[in-house]
């Protein structure tokens, strides 16, 4: 009885949880002659019109660039954070380096409104001309990812063994070997999760896309918003769908393979942080 | 090679002072063992001697060269850790081989000496094997082979068996043992567990507080402890202290339960007296030097330990025979073997009797 | 050579990097901030600021948007993180014996955690839309009647609703985290000293999640409080600037008024109020530790 109220309660909470999910992806599979006289919940003839159209590249809308954007920026965005992010939380966890200043300092970062930095690093992009390029948009996201990534290396390393450093000290490696041929290979979960969760992260950004790219440089978020005042008249809600779907579905897809690792580090993020 | 001195060590952190004005000569090709409670410092020294802690006073020297300031590879020490600290990410034959490999000796010789080790440890078949895949036995031995491998001038053990259950426990002290007379390579081992100490030593340190407490041959530390501490902590069950006093016919004065003949030099003023336990014995409560009421009863198999209440001198613990008669409740008698017996001063320090 | 030395200087070198670039891509633009809000600058004179003094943060303490997007913030974020704490907990709780058995009802209840928050926000735009939405229509045909959602009077609670049913499932997820970490032997000493269900959660497990609590409340306050992304896309600032948060606010400043020097000093308050609360915050948790552990 009260397993059957549980799973009640689950499927209420589910469902409101994941309905504009849920209506976004019925409504991609409708056409436009349906969409007009049926708001519904359900299909009355299904049709992919509406992904073809999204991937039609005209000269206004280009969801190719808008996805290769995002790839690029995710991926830049994701390897610097953890690559500047793994020294230091070493650094941070067996050198004692930083532990009341740095690490407070990055992890504090994680909670700033970020349009504080937007501003004064528009204009120094606009200076290096890094506005609207990828590697600018990257190097940005890369701010957002490190908070996280710092925060799970250091509690990955401080969770293993110190014996482990030292045992390696004594076979004669220096910090940076027992780095790069002990610790990293070690944490390689840890660093995983970073990644994964770095990326799902920079795929979803929105503000700094929206100011530091205008044309070559626009990610999926910002390019999704674009179908949505495409033609003169109303919204044509069926493409704007189809393109909020494929905006949607990498991290979404990663998130549930990946679902145990990111809640996994949500907490530890979250907790230890 | 292998001949380790210190000379007036210290370590500090802050204003803590964990090790102080420690001096210790170990000659080449011996087992010394360094006991203490604890907190006693006894692994902080050893790390200093590996030099994964900084030695903030005095010297180290290794074979007549001065490594208080080396890296740890430039003393040409190895290892065995408590935790094992094996390289999850590596097989047996990588994690004996990594140190030659930072080295940068060619994998053909890497390989030989992997071999070589591996054979001294019963390791061949496992080589390929992950940690992970080792029983605990198993994992020491490679901690073991890792260290081997690299030929150090000398070995240090961090508690190394304390991971183990008891069998395995005493397998592996054996195979050390076994280790140290094939390899006569200079042994430090540091442990709480004094039957290690007592077996596995040529040499023991009774360390606390950072400071030497006594050091000698296992031998030596049973039968004449140097003070209280090393008297009460070398020896299993512990040694009984009883409350004592010297009275003007040279005889012990037992807080007036009872009297020892003892001859003592005139300028001894003992006011402990130290037995353990298979030094008294039992006997009808007439006979013996002073006397008590029986309260519990231990039987070890082997023998029975006895514990006797005494007004004025506590619980003593008397080794009897394992099929003592005596019983719970009774009125005993103990008999006081004056030879064996240590005696101490207000200080601590040990007595000596004339004899 | 000092080994210990020569260790900390290669630790030092390993941070260097991460330190360095933070340096160029923070402490740089964090001068600049500083600069520009005593500055009077605009587009045109971007590289020659006028350095005018205070000016700027008067116009911001003077300007009535300023702080009606502070006082949108404060309750968007306080709001928004009470709701979905709460709904967070007791789902959390009550879905646990499920939950245990079949991991992957976690993954649905955490679907929305992986879609963008502009998404999100666009999303609800299909959503309510008056025509092709689903909700107005089926408020229609079974109530015959419907609500602007974005309306002047509505637009602030539909944005509660948004947010609150995309982030809930953080919440959930963080206490049902805590509540499994909860030791069996406690829950089972607790009924060996005759706790009932509601005994056990009240003296017992809320307690022990206590800590978990108060930081997922915090996390979803700043979030909420520095929203941006799907109260942009659904309502922009508007109806008449009641839905401007602090991050549209100073955005729409820069962006939509040219008014970079109002924009910068509203950052710089933004910031230098963020950091206090946060280290104010670091300081307290770090005092407290010792107490709770």
């Amino acid at each position: 009885m009260i397993n059957a109220l549980r799973w009640l309660v689950f499927a209420i909470a589910a469902f409101a949880m994941n309905f504009p999910i849920l209506v976004t992806l019925v409504t991609s599979f409708k056409s436009t002659r349906e969409l007009s006289t049926n708001p519904g919940l359900w299909v009355q003839a299904p049709t992919l019109d509406n992904y073809l159209a999204v991937f039609q590249v005209s000269d206004r809308l280009n969801i190719f660039l808008y996805l290769f954007n995002s790839i690029t920026v995710a991926f830049i965005g994701t390897t610097l954070a953890v690559v500047l992010a793994l020294p230091a939380a070493y650094a941070i966890a067996r050198g004692r380096l930083g532990e009341r200043t740095l690490l407070p300092f990055i992890v504090n970062l994680r909670a700033v409104p970020l349009i504080i930095f937007a501003i004064p690093l528009y204009m120094m992009f606009q200076w290096l001309a890094l506005l609207d390029t990828r590697l600018g948009l990257g190097l940005i996201l890369s701010i957002v990812n490190l908070p996280l990534a710092l925060v799970i290396l250091v509690n990955a390393i401080r969770d293993l063994p110190g014996e482990l450093d030292e045992a390696a000290l004594m076979d004669g490696a220096s910090r940076t070997q027992i780095l790069l041929r002990v610790i990293a290979p070690v944490c390689r979960p840890a660093i995983v999760t970073s990644l994964i969760f770095g990326f799902i992260t920079a795929w979803n950004e929105f503000l700094f896309g929206l100011m530091l790219t205008t044309s070559k440089a626009v990610p999926i978020t910002v390019g999704a918003s674009f179908f949505f005042a495409a033609s003169g008249g109303g919204v044509q809600w069926g493409v704007a769908s189809a393109v909020m779907v494929v905006g949607a579905l990498p991290p979404v897809l990663l998130g549930l393979i990946m679902y145990r690792q990111i809640s996994g580090s949500m907490t530890a993020g979250a907790v230890k942080g | 090679m292998g001949k380790i001195s210190l000379r007036k060590a210290g370590k500090q952190y802050g204003t803590v002072e964990i090790i102080r004005d420690l001096d210790l000569e170990i000659a080449d090709g011996e087992f010394v063992v360094i006991v203490g409670p604890s907190g006693c410092g006894k692994s902080t020294l050893l790390r200093m001697i590996a030099g994964l802690e900084a030695t903030t006073a005095g010297q180290i020297v290794i074979d007549g060269r001065d490594v208080t300031e080396a890296l740890p590879v430039e003393r040409k020490l190895a290892m065995v850790f408590q935790s094992y600290a094996l390289y999850p990410h590596m097989t047996v034959r990588q994690n004996m081989g990594f140190g030659l490999k930072l080295a940068k000796l060619s994998s053909g010789a890497i390989k030989t000496k992997v071999d070589a080790a591996a054979d001294t440890l019963k390791l061949t078949p496992l080589l390929d094997r992950y940690p992970k895949e080792l029983s605990g036995g198993q994992r020491q031995r490679v901690a073991i082979g890792r260290a081997i491998v690299r030929e150090p001038v000398g070995f240090l053990f961090d508690e190394p068996l304390s991971n183990l259950d008891a069998a395995l426990r005493v397998d592996m002290r054996l195979e050390i043992a076994k280790l140290h007379r094939t390899l006569g390579t200079t042994m430090i081992y540091v442990t709480h567990d004094q039957v290690e100490a007592m077996t596995l030593a040529d040499r023991i340190v009774v360390l606390k507080d950072g400071r030497v407490m006594q050091q000698g041959t296992p031998y030596e530390l049973y039968e004449k402890p140097a003070n209280l501490f090393v008297a009460q902590f070398i020896g299993s069950p512990k040694m009984n202290i009883l409350a004592c006093k010297r009275n003007g016919d040279g005889q012990l004065d037992l807080s007036g339960q009872g009297f020892l003949e003892m001859p003592l030099r005139s300028d001894a003023v003992p006011v402990q007296l130290g037995a353990r336990p298979e030094h008294l014995s039992l006997v009808a409560p007439e006979n013996g030097h002073c006397r008590g009421t029986v309260e519990a009863r231990e039987y070890l198999g082997g023998t029975t330990s006895v514990f006797v209440r005494n007004p004025e001198l506590g619980l003593i613990n008397v080794s009897a025979p394992a099929e003592t008669g005596f019983g719970i409740g009774e009125t005993v008698g103990i008999h006081i073997d004056n030879v064996r017996l240590s005696l101490f001063d207000a200080a601590g320090a040990a007595v000596i009797s004339s004899r | 050579m000092n080994a210990q030395r020569a260790h900390s200087s290669e630790f030092r070198l390993l941070a260097m990097p991460l330190v360095l670039f933070l340096l160029v891509f923070l402490g740089f633009p964090a001068i600049v901030n500083l600069i520009y809000s005593v500055s009077d600058v605009s587009f045109e004179t971007l590289r020659q600021p006028k350095i005018t003094g205070l000016s700027n943060f008067a116009a911001v303490w003077n300007d009535r948007a300023f702080w009606q997007a502070s006082w949108f913030s404060l309750r968007f974020g306080a709001l928004t993180a009470l709701l979905e704490c709460a709904l967070g907990l007791i789902l959390a709780i009550f879905l646990s014996p499920l939950i245990e058995r079949r991991s992957w009802l976690m993954a649905i209840l955490m679907l929305p955690l992986m879609v963008a928050p502009a998404l999100v926000g666009l999303m609800y735009r299909l959503v309510l839309h008056e025509f092709a939405g689903p909700v107005p229509y089926y408020l229609w045909a079974w109530f015959g009647t419907s609500v602007s959602f974005l309306g002047p009077t509505s637009a602030f609670w539909t944005l509660i609703v948004v947010e609150t049913l995309q982030w809930t499932p953080f919440a959930l997820l963080l206490f049902y985290m805590a509540y499994r970490a909860i030791p069996t032997e406690i829950v089972e000493a607790s009924a060996m000293d005759g706790a009932r269900r509601w005994h056990l959660l009240w003296y017992i497990e809320l307690p022990l999640m206590a800590p978990t609590i108060v930081v997922a409340l915090l996390i979803r306050f700043i979030d909420g409080f520095r929203v941006f992304d799907n109260v942009y896309v659904l309502t922009g600032s508007g109806p008449g600037g009641s839905t401007a948060s602090l991050s549209i606010y100073i955005y729409e400043a820069f962006f939509k008024q040219g008014a970079i020097g109002k924009a910068v000093a509203a950052s710089v308050i933004l910031f230098a109020v963020s950091f206090a609360v946060l280290y104010g915050l670091n300081f307290i948790a770090s005092r407290r530790k010792g107490a709770l552990t």
